[in-house]
């Protein structure tokens, strides 16, 4: 495991801006925000989101809007009415059709800039792994932590930043994982919790907390302010109550332990 | 001695039966201060193993497993159950 080392950000292409694109990002360009390198380093760069129900959906819409180059999501099955809740990529035009490639239609919508791909399942271990390896960033809102811990398992293989997002009830939280520096996922939860088919949730909470795990990716991606490497951000809405967390890296965990990083 | 408590994440709900606050004996530890919150909880009710434990904005395990720790007075233990839901 010695050999896995942490991507860096710098690794990503820059390709130059249009008139036009510098025209569309205008306001998200300057002191505080984003360099025009920043926002280069977003068109060179791919993130992956699964899924883009509650939170991956919001924090889709926020990086094809915030002009990341290339969005892959991820999200099986068809569109109910209770999904109306919080899943602000579909519609009642939805209602009963596949979320995947309808979510990946409205995106497109609003960015001509970036290229939106669909996938209409939840990656198993040899296609997240394959996705890790195309993405310079990892966005994890499942349903569950089989899931989760999949997807942190992809991407420490590959040394891609990995953002985990969870919500239940009015509570959100975030865990943000530079492999081989930081603790991963399955440092955090040796255990796998249970899953919990039935969650209760609240649309508010599931937007607030997609809107900053994609703040974080485009932190990550651009190089912009400073990502909260290592640490777990929990939103307590209901208490009106935030707390951050350092978190301990295992050196014995069987994901992370051993693995290096460049920095 | 005072400890300041707060249960967040997926068991928010089971705070609002605790505390604010405990009162221990001086030299008291982690391990006191947990078993004296699981006796605070209505019967039936337990927090989930997986929960995080934070002492003093430290990252100390899981209830399932955490390294024990002594207390200070004025210090802030957070017990943050799992959240899954996406």
């Amino acid at each position: 495991m010695e050999d896995r080392v942490s991507r860096e950000h710098s690794a990503i292409d820059v390709p130059d801006l249009t008139n036009e694109e510098l025209q569309r990002y205008d306001r998200q360009i300057g002191p505080g925000v984003l360099s025009v390198e920043g926002q280069r380093r977003l068109k060179g760069a791919t993130a992956l989101v699964t899924r883009v129900g509650g939170m991956g959906g919001p924090a889709a819409q926020s990086l094809v809007m915030a002009g990341v180059g290339r969005v892959i999501i991820a999200h099986g099955g068809e569109m109910i009415s209770a999904d109306l809740n919080r899943q602000v990529l579909g519609s009642e035009e939805v209602l009963g059709k596949p979320r995947a490639e309808h979510f990946a239609a409205y995106l497109r919508t609003m960015n001509r800039f970036v290229t939106v791909e669909a996938i209409d399942h939840e990656p198993d271990d040899r296609e997240a792994a394959e996705l890790a390896n195309r993405c310079d960033v990892i966005l994890a809102c499942p349903p569950n932590f089989t899931e989760r811990l999949r997807l942190n398992r992809a991407a420490v293989e590959s040394g891609t930043p990995f953002i985990d997002a969870a919500q239940w009830g009015m509570t959100g939280s975030l865990i943000v994982v530079r492999p081989g520096e930081t603790a991963c996922l399955q440092c955090v939860y040796p255990e796998e919790p249970p899953f919990e088919e039935f969650f209760p949730v609240l649309g508010a909470i599931s937007m607030a907390t997609g809107a900053l795990a994609a703040l974080e990716a485009i932190k990550i991606l651009s190089g912009a302010g400073t990502p909260q490497y290592g640490k777990m951000l929990m939103v307590d809405g209901f208490h009106g109550r935030t707390t951050s967390l350092e978190l301990r890296r295992d050196p014995n965990c069987p994901c992370c332990g051993g693995m290096v990083s460049t920095k | 001695m005072k400890l300041r408590i707060a249960v967040t994440g997926r068991s928010y709900h089971q705070a609002d039966v605790l505390p604010g606050e405990l009162t221990l004996a001086e030299g008291a530890t982690l391990v006191d201060a947990i078993r004296q919150i699981a006796g605070l909880l209505p019967d039936q009710q337990t927090l989930p193993p997986a929960c995080l434990v934070s002492l003093a904005g430290r990252h100390l395990g899981t209830l399932g497993s955490y390294e024990n720790a002594k207390l200070h007075d004025g210090d802030e233990l957070v017990l943050i159950a799992p959240v899954a839901g996406g």
